[in-house]
């Protein structure tokens, strides 16, 4: 943290980002990095850090969080003693140059998401492929988790998805196995929680938001969908209305604390 | 609202003198239709019941509100006490009506009880009932309460939205243009389920307005395709458990040998039978004629594949399936054993005949040339055999 702080004012360009680091090092004597830190050159931890960006964005095509171990076995490698400035750097560089934030959704076990910082444009985005179409379901359900009282059997799930000829027994022709993907694709991605209720026999499941679920969305965003969908004020429904409200501006907190400096400002604009 | 009561109202005003408050009765009776057509029901089963009964005292309302105006004076024989107790009950009932009516907005009040407590009273009232004439007016109480109840449910609605997921479902399957008239009828069949035509990019119209309420980053897709992003991280992987754990490398190795050798040693089997088969057809063309050993060995083409076939040659030889032997020029003829018992005589022969062939480049070009071979007959593997014949 105290780091983090002291390393505020992110520079244009990653070269005068560097040459920042350097002339902090020598301050930061209390801890291993920036001993090993020192006896690299620039252009080799330079190097590192992009591949690390690199790593981070094709790994991310899949959207399965990415585990601190990974990164150390394929890019990291020998770099081990200067984890910490390595993330570092890569997460300011795609904060910068890309506009995305790199979120740690377990801190226990160090995984990450890349989450987007840019407001979204206003125009219906070109690209839209099965990705998009999955991204359409997944709203759904975590739209009916929430309403629900942010958990809800997988059959209450399913009889809602029935609904809209969605059946986990039935092939889809955008989905195909579509058990297959909430209850597997969704929660690897971390989409979703997916939990066998204690003391059911036969077993019974049910669902949960999972985290990267409440990165990348928000209650309040899912409820302004619902209400976009049933064409009503998000008010209408006071409880939840209330709940989501109020996890906003707990989140909104946090945000600040966080992020880097930029990161916190873009949190602020997609809350407006 | 009160004037809407109808007969109800009219027949009780006809009523005698010991109903003071007969107005607000008629008045209570916010849906008309209710109380009338309770007050008819009951009316008829007293009208029935009246006679066998004895007839109350002063002139009731019931006979007035079966219409039965003349029947008022017949015979009253209930005891008067029992009478004031039931007028007195009306009367309380009555004014428990009229304080309801009075006071609705009090009633609908979310922070009052007075709905309950005018509830309990009637309960009270209830305990004395034993004819039906008060039990009348303890439904039309009923009534009106009931209506409070609801409207009072109503306000709390409109305060706060339930979330109504059959709602929702069907105003996405709206949202993602759902087509209600044109459709597959075999959705109908359950009727949780609406029909009609849903588009193909329905999902995807959703999707992309649920991109809105996402910080999904965006993934970046090469624009010639490439492979995808899992098949290199895997093999990464592969790479580095191997260097790591050693024994696994070491294990590995004899395993492979031994399938490498098992389908060299296939490979020979496999070519010796179809050798021998091609020796079997040949000799099956003509019985009595044994082939050269050159003719059939040789192939003029190769001189590599020459050496195969005598190597390959060698072991149904071995294996007593066929012999050579020289005809009456010297030269090595080569012919298939048929019987069991000459085989096994070649069997045992062979143990103590062994020979070996020593065949040159050279050797090779001469005997083309001298027996004038153009093809071979064991056409390479692999080649079908309709060239040859």
């Amino acid at each position: 943290m105290a780091q983090k702080r002291r390393s505020k004012g992110p520079g244009p360009s990653q070269g005068e980002l560097l040459a920042a680091e350097e002339d902090l090092a020598p301050t930061q004597s209390a801890s291993q990095a920036p001993r090993s830190l020192e006896r690299l050159s620039p252009a080799q931890v330079d190097q590192k850090v992009s591949e690390l960006v690199q790593y981070l964005l094709v790994k991310d095509q899949k959207k399965i969080p990415i585990k601190r171990a990974d990164i150390l076995k394929n890019v990291i490698k020998d770099y081990r003693g200067i984890y910490s400035e390595i993330i570092k750097r890569a997460g300011r560089t795609l904060q910068q140059v890309f506009g995305l934030q790199l979120v740690e959704i377990d801190p226990r076990n160090h995984v990450y998401i890349l989450v987007s910082n840019l407001p979204r444009l206003a125009v219906e985005n070109l690209k839209q492929d099965d990705c998009t179409a999955k991204l359409g379901l997944l709203t759904v359900i975590l739209s009916f988790l929430f309403m629900k009282g942010n958990a809800a059997k997988e059959s209450a799930v399913w009889e809602m998805l029935r609904r809209l000829r969605v059946d986990p027994g039935v092939r889809h022709e955008v989905f195909g196995d579509v058990k297959k993907l909430v209850t597997e694709e969704f929660v690897r991605q971390k989409y979703l929680e997916y939990n066998r209720v204690p003391h059911t026999d036969p077993p019974e499941f049910e669902f949960l938001w999972g985290a990267r679920a409440v990165k990348e969305t928000s209650k309040m965003q899912v409820l302004r969908f619902i209400a976009k969908i049933q064409n009503k004020d998000p008010r209408a429904w006071s409880t939840q209305y209330t709940e989501a409200a109020a996890e906003e501006a707990a989140v909104g907190g946090l945000f600040e604390d966080v992020s880097t400096p930029g990161g916190a400002s873009q949190g602020a604009r997609r809350r407006t | 609202m009160a004037e809407d009561a109808g007969s109800g109202g009219d027949s009780l005003q006809g009523r005698g003198p010991d109903s003071g408050c007969r107005q607000p009765l008629a008045s209570t009776s916010r849906d008309g239709a209710v109380p009338e057509h309770q007050q008819r029901r009951l009316t008829g089963g007293q009208g029935r019941q009246r006679p066998p009964e004895t007839a109350n005292g002063e002139g009731d309302g019931e006979e007035e509100e079966s219409e039965e105006e003349p029947g008022q004076s017949s015979v009253r024989t209930e005891p008067d006490g029992n009478h004031t107790d039931r007028r007195m009950l009306r009367q309380q009932y009555r004014q428990l009506i009229n304080r309801v009516q009075q006071n609705r907005e009090d009633m609908l009040s979310s922070k009052s009880n007075s709905l309950t407590d005018a509830l309990q009273e009637a309960n009270k009232l209830f305990s004395g009932v034993s004819q039906a004439r008060e039990a009348a007016l303890d439904a039309q109480f009923l009534v009106l309460a009931s209506n409070l109840g609801k409207e009072k449910a109503n306000e709390l609605h409109s305060e706060m939205t339930v979330f109504d997921s059959p709602a929702f479902a069907e105003d996405l399957l709206t949202f993602m243009g759902l087509n209600r008239l044109e459709g597959e009828e075999n959705d109908s069949d359950d009727e949780s389920i609406a029909s009609g035509f849903l588009p193909n990019n329905a999902w995807h119209k959703l999707g992309a307005e649920a991109e809105r309420y996402f910080r999904r980053s965006p993934s970046f897709h090469y624009m010639l395709g490439s492979f995808k992003a899992d098949p290199p991280v895997p093999r990464q992987r592969i790479e580095r458990q191997k260097r790591k754990v050693g024994t696994e490398e070491k294990r590995a190795m004899p395993s492979q040998l031994k399938k490498m050798e098992e389908s060299h040693q296939e490979a020979t089997e496999k070519e010796v039978e179809r050798i021998l088969g091609l020796l079997q057809t040949y000799f099956k063309e003509d019985p009595n004629i044994p082939i050269s050993f050159f003719d059939f060995v040789i192939d003029p083409t190769s001189f590599a594949r020459t050496v195969e076939n005598i190597f390959h040659v060698s072991f149904i030889i071995r294996d007593g399936f066929a012999r050579i032997k020289l005809d009456q020029d010297k030269l090595p003829v080569i012919e298939p054993s048929h019987e069991e018992e000459g085989r096994e005589n070649d069997q045992n022969a062979q143990v103590r005949n062994q020979a070996v062939i020593s065949l040159s480049h050279q050797d090779w070009k001469d005997i083309v040339e001298t027996f004038e071979i153009t093809e071979p007959m064991i056409p390479p593997p692999g080649v079908s055999q309709e060239n040859e014949s």
